[in-house]
């Protein structure tokens, strides 16, 4: 393989986005996440009168919290995430405060998973899980069509049988 | 990404399971092991009588009695389960499984598939050594936090033993004929020693956190002990000089400064034992090479790693002996667990750096050493992130402190102690960033980091399976990304933090080469050979 030039190039973003719906899911997901934790603590505030000169604080933070995770989040995340897959190559792009270029190569693939928690059935969603020998190399991408997954799925451990290598 | 599952393969351990109609009969565990259990019994009843007829029926012995009837009853049930285990346990090996079942109640069958097996270890507890016998385990390519040993044999007689190693690390060599065993010989039974034991070693083994925890540990088991024939010991301390016209904080001084002493004692004590005949080779089989460590003096221990998965060197330095050039050798391999206490994946007592480096570059086989690679510096920007998080950290644990003192909840004033953080954690982000460093070196990849510990890691290139790029905002503005080099070997994966954009990527790609080739563009901001970068950071 050639090396690459010294300078002017850059990682380009992958080709495909993910579905709109998947700005729903991150939004009920924060939603639940910080809604019960919201829940206990305005609880606490009525049932513990002591408590409550204490509890501003937390109470505040939380709810910003609250609407960073249920809006900003999922906008934003959908804005950042990204996927691509070739022959030789998977490649996701997803975060938000901190973004996440992975790519894995077909040749060490070990499994390729579609996995739907209640909410993403609820909405359609699948989540394609691309792992690796590595337990720190697994490539997750969400937000997908249950379809689209499914068909990826399919289509990358075909390629992955016609690969030789032990995936180690 | 923690959440995930590992890959299937310790399933597979279990679920193919083997024909049941094999011929090949079943084997016993070596029966001397009874005689094992009934010396063990017979000696754990040793103490009680001894105190009993020391004491004869003293009432303060008589309190105490307790723990000579605990190690009493513990060493008699243990004897009587481990026999209980020899009337159950039948193993075998045939051609393609080597198989054991076990337990009365519940009966266990495991079977690890011969092709599997990454190591074949060698232990042997004092017992074992003067009954000649050994424990043999098993070691499958499970994920390197799984836990367990595939499967371990308690205990065959040492021929028996060494036999088996034999025969099932051949297999290792037959079973993963795509790599190359990283150093092939021509005399098949040529031993190539790196490494003995060395006595002045015992300082680099002296110091540490841990000395106080063994102190402790010996102090009390010791004024229990003399409590038990009459001696007051704590009484004797008290005695010994005025603590009181001393002041609290002279005798505290005293206490931490002789209660370490004896705990470094107690390590160096520990060091002779542990170490004692310590030997690091590598050991030809008859296809390939196995890279051996043994060491023990009551207890001796050997660990066979299969050259072929070895995939690196790690060389971590603690921070405070950093001075003496204490370092911690482990090679990064699959298949062995990185958690163990018994760390497998230690060639090398902790010992001075200067041997370290030569010793890792005759076990990686390569020349020139990828430990001696020089390493690039990070850019100055990596300093100026670490400044602001120590600056943030140190300002959020002042504002904590403000708000529990304003609450009442702390002494007024105690926020200075917030302050008194802020210089702290901006000398680790000093520290932090002189560890930074990144080469590309032959075969291998180098990186290195850590503030506590600073860890240099040589990977294989062609071990690296996927590639992380990693940029938070802040990195973003200062021109920054972390490359991750994810394997399948040691900790899973290893990382370049905060490297310079654009050399991040060129080091992604000296990691794994063409990979990310397919999704380079040239950059909409740049044209290639344009050297001017906007986001170039200042030199260090």
């Amino acid at each position: 393989m050639n090396s690459i030039p010294e300078t002017g190039i850059a990682l380009r973003p992958p080709r495909n986005r993910i579905e709109r719906r998947a700005i729903t899911w991150w939004a009920l997901q924060s939603l639940v996440f910080w809604g019960i934790i919201l829940a206990a603590i305005i609880a606490t505030q009525i049932f513990w009168e002591a408590a409550r000169s204490w509890l501003i604080a937390p109470l505040v933070i939380v709810s910003v919290l609250l609407v960073v995770g249920t809006v900003v989040e999922p906008m934003w995340r959908y804005a950042v995430h990204r996927w691509e897959t070739n022959d030789e190559a998977v490649y996701a792009l997803s975060g938000w405060l901190v973004r996440e270029w992975r790519v894995a190569p077909i040749s060490r693939i070990q499994t390729v998973d579609a996995i739907r928690g209640p909410l993403e059935q609820m909405l359609g969603l699948a989540t394609l899980r691309v792992t690796t020998a590595s337990s720190k190399g697994a490539i997750d991408i969400g937000g997908l069509d249950k379809e689209v997954a499914n068909e990826i799925a399919e289509r990358l451990t075909t390629i992955t049988e016609m690969t030789p290598g032990d995936a180690t | 990404m923690s959440s995930e599952t590992p890959p299937t393969v310790p399933d597979a351990l279990v679920t193919d399971a083997p024909a049941a109609d094999d011929p090949e009969p079943w084997l016993r565990l070596h029966s001397r092991m009874i005689w094992v259990d009934l010396a063990r019994t017979f000696l754990s009843l040793t103490p009680l009588a001894l105190a009993m007829w020391v004491s004869g029926t003293d009432s303060n012995f008589v309190d105490n009695l307790w723990l000579f009837v605990g190690i009493a009853v513990f060493g008699v049930i243990g004897a009587g389960a481990d026999f209980v285990r020899w009337v159950f346990t039948r193993y075998r090996i045939t051609d393609d499984y080597v198989e054991r079942r076990t337990g009365i109640l519940t009966r266990k069958y495991r079977s690890v598939r011969r092709d599997r097996i990454r190591t074949v270890d060698i232990d042997a507890k004092l017992r074992h050594r003067l009954s000649g016998l050994r424990v043999v385990s098993v070691g499958a390519g499970q994920q390197a936090s799984a836990g367990e040993a595939a499967l371990s044999l308690d205990a065959i007689i040492e021929e028996d033993a060494e036999n088996l190693r034999r025969l099932l690390l051949r297999d290792i060599v037959r079973g993963a004929p795509t790599d190359v065993a990283p150093e092939v010989d021509d005399n098949p039974d040529a031993e190539k020693v790196f490494a003995t034991f060395n006595p002045r070693w015992v300082v680099f083994n002296m110091f540490n956190i841990w000395a106080y925890l063994m102190a402790i540990g010996l102090l009390w088991g010791g004024s229990w002990m003399g409590s038990m024939f009459g001696l007051d010991i704590a009484g004797w301390v008290a005695g010994i000089a005025d603590w009181e016209a001393l002041g609290w904080t002279r005798s505290a001084a005293i206490a931490l400064v002789v209660v370490g002493t004896l705990g470094a004692i107690g390590l160096g004590i520990n060091y002779f034992t542990e170490y004692w005949g310590f030997e690091l080779a590598r050991v030809s089989g008859e296809k390939g090479t196995v890279l051996r460590t043994r060491n023990g003096m009551f207890r001796t221990r050997e660990v066979n790693r299969d050259d072929n998965r070895m995939r690196g060197i790690q060389i971590s330095e603690p921070l405070l002996w950093r001075w003496m050039g204490m370092a911690d050798t482990n090679v990064v391999t699959t298949g062995l667990e990185m958690w163990s206490m018994s760390q497998p994946t230690a060639i090398l007592p902790r010992g001075p750096k200067r041997v370290a480096i030569p010793v890792s570059a005759r076990v990686l086989a390569t020349d020139p050493n990828p430990m001696e690679a020089e390493l690039r510096p990070h850019p100055g920007a990596a300093l100026r992130r670490r400044l602001v998080w120590g600056t943030m950290i140190a300002g959020v644990i002042t504002a904590l402190l403000a708000w529990l003192s304003s609450n009442g909840a702390l002494p007024s004033g105690s926020f200075w102690y917030g302050m008194a953080s802020w210089p702290v954690a901006l000398l680790g982000g000093v520290i932090s960033y002189h560890a930074l460093g990144h080469a590309p070196a032959g075969d291998y990849v180098v990186v290195r980091s850590g503030t506590i510990s600073r860890a240099t890691t040589a990977l294989q290139r062609s071990a690296v399976s996927t590639i992380v790029l990693r940029q938070s905002l802040f990195q973003q503005r200062l021109g920054l990304k972390t490359v991750g080099l994810a394997t399948a070997a040691g900790w899973g994966g290893y990382y370049a933090i905060d490297l310079e954009s654009d050399d991040a990527l060129h080091f992604a790609d000296d990691a794994a080469p063409g990979l990310l080739h397919p999704f380079l563009v040239t950059d909409p901001d740049r044209k290639p050979g344009d050297t001017g970068n906007p986001r170039q950071p200042q030199g260090y």
